[in-house]
């Protein structure tokens, strides 16, 4: 009987708890591995639990039924089982690197708060997932940002305090937004379930739905990183120690995501074009936007941060295609895009996860975030760039990586639904799929930009050169165990859509299969790594391998150093030029001469300073407005007690006077 | 068994016409710029020296320096095994345009991280160029291949370049034909993108990244873009005049023979003497490059639905 799988789940949320807890005990080591052994326990048994939904996906899995007179009870279906597994997989990923991890960081971070946030974090997200009420769902909603407020500001350095308070403030926005588009379709009422709560809606009239629907865009929007709100994700997510960034990447922003589907899906009736068209242009602008950031910024976990945003906006931008095409009666396309949206998001939280980890690694070599300091680990770490380099080729989601997979999906959905309808229909359908190939092609070039800046060349700083701490054995295995998995995500991309009940979309189960194209993932990788093989047979076959020798690189005659490599400035300039008119680039200049007699002898200084439209233009000024009013209202705290007597009672007669 | 074999004689063929190709565009260069010009030949003799020369290699490289030519000549082969170049059915019917323009981009990517690896100024310029334009090419590539795959019916390569589907027969493709021909250029790293002669590093984007490589790795990445042009060019020619299907009798086998070399022989000959009429586009003035390519085949997929 203890191998049921409702004690599974049960257990699960039962050793995340205590994993909090046993952090608390002490500042010793001990407490810290405990919690984190007993975190990865929990992250197993999560795994376990959702597996045996994927094979039976009938079956939903309750817990605490006894309580159900007093509490909703906490469930977990197939399409919460699908994020479930995601969180399981990435915590017990996150403890096996946190061990080691946090082990060089005991002055930097107060470990045993640290880990029971992290314990709380993950549990929040867990209830999120399993609730089956608005009230539980924004309960376990607001441990989850509280928890993850705390945890962005865990170095308590006075950048990451400005972080995690514009964290705090849009992620409140949001919470408050989702908070009242539930108030609004259960008519006050937060402790019906999702199922009444849909019956309900789909009796509301359409006005009450679009506010809902704004309202719930607009609070799983701000908290996944949507242009315009995406501005606090750029600044948290680097603060964050490097485990943490991960789970906020890989798994936070997908609980954004499952919330909203969760909604659309499950919740409110068909939305129509226009709202999908909505989702779909903030997706395309999100997707636009984050890639540009992605490839001009010069900050390695910033990058990172802008290419979730980025990978953020594909989704919602399968998403808005796929209700979209609802919408308009492209059923094929509606299963496809959505099927697509899933896959991506579950490529995304692994590609992602290991990123972020990876990036812990390279930021404690190198002692800095900026990519113009790095350079050089590759020989000096090569086991480790090998993983980080596939990890980056999946981000670039080229081929034979999952994410690829899901991007095909998407792709193929949309080039058969071309010629199927009306003009207008074509049109969209043109547009998104051409400004998805410039993203994906955009994509492509922050990523190598990631990758080879930090890993390959010469040392363009003196902590690169050497690296005083090598990854230890747990950093290694989280990193490389993310970049098999997408490398298998890709090949078993077929299996893995019969697990998540896109079953539809395999025509055997090696092949992938939408409308009349199929693709064989492993095929692909075959021929690639046969082709590579030849190559390699070839030249062993036509030169001697020994005959080589190693000598400086070409240097026109004088000696070659570091300080003359490519840096990440220069590397992404051709961009930053093309793209001037979207990006605000300000680039100054300075002359100063050196011998005050000479004009010609001078030393020039360049700063390149990549500013936010949004911050400058929408956040910015908003901010001064506020004030600004504060001001003005100040002006009533004239600190006269009869003044303030004469109010309460104008407040008192006017409430008097609204009450009756 | 037929298609093992179709696709064995494919490679080899291909493989072993690919430095022709690059020779005879030298040597009708050479020829219109009123030059004697070497025999075409010469490119085999010049990839066996290097082959034979010892590797001289950069004290600054990784591991990533030696995968790069492998990675590279590899890609070169799969294109050259998986698209449909003598038959109209040869080729892999599971690679479809997407699996192609990733493959290419990997490619891409492999060639900028070599550049980048050997810590060289002049690399590091050639991957930043590269690397950009192989980004802004993408959308171009994939709106092009669309609009080709909305004709054909089916996103497989096969039938994208296989069945018979030409500029003339399908005259709505023209400006995706057209579009197909810039992403060549583009891809090919030719004029007015890249200028494949030059000696200028600051002009450089493909020689650039290649610079710190001598020898056996070398020779292998000269041949892999031999290999991408001449498949370049044999896919053009496909949309020009129909193959027939997989067949082993005499004249079939002679068409196909008289179509490759007529392919190849134009070909270089069109390329050559656009290469000695225009001039290279200055480096930021790609954009305008990318945009006119983007937008042809944008107007050529939307005249391919309204058709």
């Amino acid at each position: 009987m203890l191998w049921l799988s409702e004690n599974i789940l049960f257990a699960s949320l039962l050793f995340t708890t205590l994993s909090g807890v046993v952090a608390l005990g002490g500042r010793s080591l001990v407490f810290h591995k405990l919690s984190q052994t007993l975190l990865a326990v929990s992250g197993v048994l999560g795994l376990v639990a959702s597996f045996k939904i994927f094979l039976a996906p009938e079956t939903g899995l309750q817990i605490l039924v006894e309580f159900a007179e007093f509490f909703p009870v906490f469930q977990l279906d197939l399409f919460g089982a699908i994020f479930f597994s995601l969180i399981s997989f990435v915590s017990v990923l996150c403890a096996v690197y946190a061990g080691p991890y946090l082990r060089s960081y005991q002055e930097t971070y107060h470990l045993p708060s640290l880990n029971a946030l992290v314990a709380a974090f993950v549990l929040g997200m867990q209830m999120v997932i399993l609730s089956q009420s608005p009230l539980a769902f924004m309960t376990g909603w607001e441990v989850m940002s509280i928890a993850s407020f705390f945890l962005v500001m865990s170095d308590r350095s006075q950048d990451s305090i400005r972080a995690a308070l514009l964290y705090l403030v849009m992620t409140h926005l949001g919470a408050a937004a989702i908070l009242a588009g539930f108030l609004f379709l259960s008519q006050g009422s937060l402790f019906i379930d999702f199922s009444t709560l849909a019956s309900l809606a789909w009796t509301a009239p359409s006005w009450l739905l679009w506010t809902c629907f704004g309202l719930f865009f607009f609070g799983f929007g701000s908290k996944a990183g949507l242009v315009p709100l995406h501005v606090w994700l750029p600044e948290a997510h680097p603060a964050a120690p490097s485990h943490i960034s991960a789970f906020m990447s890989g798994v936070m922003l997908k609980v954004a995501i499952y919330g909203f589907l969760r909604v659309l899906l499950f919740i409110l009736p068909p939305i129509g074009t226009t709202a999908s068209l909505i989702i779909l242009g903030f997706g395309l602008l999100t997707a636009l936007y984050g890639v540009l950031y992605a490839v001009v910024d010069r900050d390695f976990k910033r990058t990172l941060a802008f290419s979730s945003i980025e990978n953020i906006g594909l989704i919602f931008t399968m998403i808005g295609v796929a209700f979209f095409a609802s919408s308009v009666g492209l059923e094929g396309l509606y299963q496809t895009a959505i099927v697509a949206a899933v896959f991506f998001t579950i490529a995304h939280a692994i590609f992602k996860t290991g990123l972020f980890l990876a990036s812990g690694v390279v930021v404690r070599a190198v002692h800095s975030r900026n990519l113009e300091k790095m350079g050089g680990l590759a020989k000096r770490l090569p086991v480790f760039s090998m993983f980080f380099c596939m990890l980056a080729l999946a981000a670039a989601s080229l081929p034979p990586f999952g994410p690829f997979f899901g991007e095909w999906m998407f792709f193929q959905g949309l080039l058969q639904s071309f010629s199927s309808t009306s003009a207008l229909v074509s049109i969209v359908l043109i547009f998104t799929f051409t400004l998805v190939a410039l993203v994906g092609g955009l994509a492509i070039f922050a990523m190598v930009k990631l990758f080879a800046l930090s890993m390959l060349a010469e040392p363009r700083s003196v902590h690169a050169q050497e690296v005083h701490e090598p990854p230890s054995a747990g950093e290694l295995f989280s990193v490389g165990v993310c970049a098999l998995a997408i490398l298998f995500l890709g090949l078993y991309a077929p299996t893995v859509l019969t697990l998540i009940g896109g079953g539809d979309m395999t025509a055997s189960p090696l092949e992938l299969s939408i409308g009349s194209a199929t693709i064989q993932p492993s095929l692909i990788l075959w021929l690639l790594l046969g082709c590579v093989f030849l190559a390699w047979i070839g030249r062993r076959l036509t030169s001697r391998v020994e005959h080589e020798r190693e000598y400086h690189g070409w240097d026109c005659g004088q000696p070659i150093d570091a300080s003359m490599e490519y840096t990440a400035t220069a590397f992404s300039a051709p961009i930053r030029f093309f793209f001037r008119l979207m990006l605000r680039i300000k680039k100054r200049v300075e002359t100063q001469p050196v011998v005050a007699s000479n004009p010609w002898i001078v030393s020039h200084t360049s700063t390149v300073h990549v500013r936010s439209i949004w911050m400058d233009f929408g956040y910015l000024p908003a901010g001064r407005f506020l004030l600004g009013v504060a001001d003005q209202v100040k002006k009533i705290q004239n600190g006269n007690i009869r003044f303030y007597l004469f109010l309460i009672f104008a407040t008192i007669i006017l409430t008097l006077w609204i009450a009756l | 068994m037929i298609t093992a074999l179709t696709l064995l004689i494919q490679v080899v063929l291909v493989l072993l016409i690919a430095p022709f190709v690059t020779g005879l565009v030298r040597w009708f260069k050479a020829r219109l710029q009123g030059r004697q010009g070497a025999s075409p030949l010469l490119v085999y003799y010049a990839l066996l020296t290097t082959l034979k020369k010892e590797h001289v290699i950069s004290a600054s490289r990784s591991w990533m320096f030696r995968l790069v030519p492998f990675i590279v000549l590899g890609v070169a082969v799969f294109l050259a095994l998986s698209l449909p170049l003598l038959f109209s059915d040869s080729g892999i019917s599971q690679v479809d345009l997407f699996v192609l323009a990733g493959v290419l981009a990997l490619s891409s990517v492999f060639l900028v991280f070599g550049g980048l690896d050997a810590a060289t100024a002049f690399g590091g310029m050639g991957a930043s160029r590269e690397m950009t334009l192989a980004a802004l090419i993408e959308p171009a590539v994939l709106t092009t291949f669309a609009a080709f795959a909305t004709v054909a019916g089916s996103a497989s390569v096969q039938d994208l370049f296989g069945q018979g589907m030409t500029a003339i027969s399908h005259p709505a493709l023209l400006l995706s034909f057209a579009a197909l021909i810039l992403i060549t250029l583009a891809e090919n790293a030719r004029y007015p993108v890249d200028n494949p002669a030059t000696h200028l590093e600051l002009t450089m984007v493909h020689e650039a990244m290649i610079l710190e490589y001598s020898g056996p790795y070398l020779a292998m990445l000269e041949y892999a873009s031999s290999i991408k042009l001449t498949v370049f060019l044999l896919i053009l020619g496909n949309l020009v005049w129909v193959k027939p299907d997989l067949a082993f009798d005499p004249t079939t086998v002679g068409l196909v023979g008289a179509g490759v070399v007529a392919t190849v022989i134009v070909g270089s000959f069109a390329l050559a003497l656009m290469e000695s009429s225009t001039a290279k586009m200055r480096f930021f003035r790609m954009q305008e490059y990318m945009s006119i390519a983007f937008f042809l085949a944008l107007s050529g997929l939307i005249l391919t639905l309204v058709v």
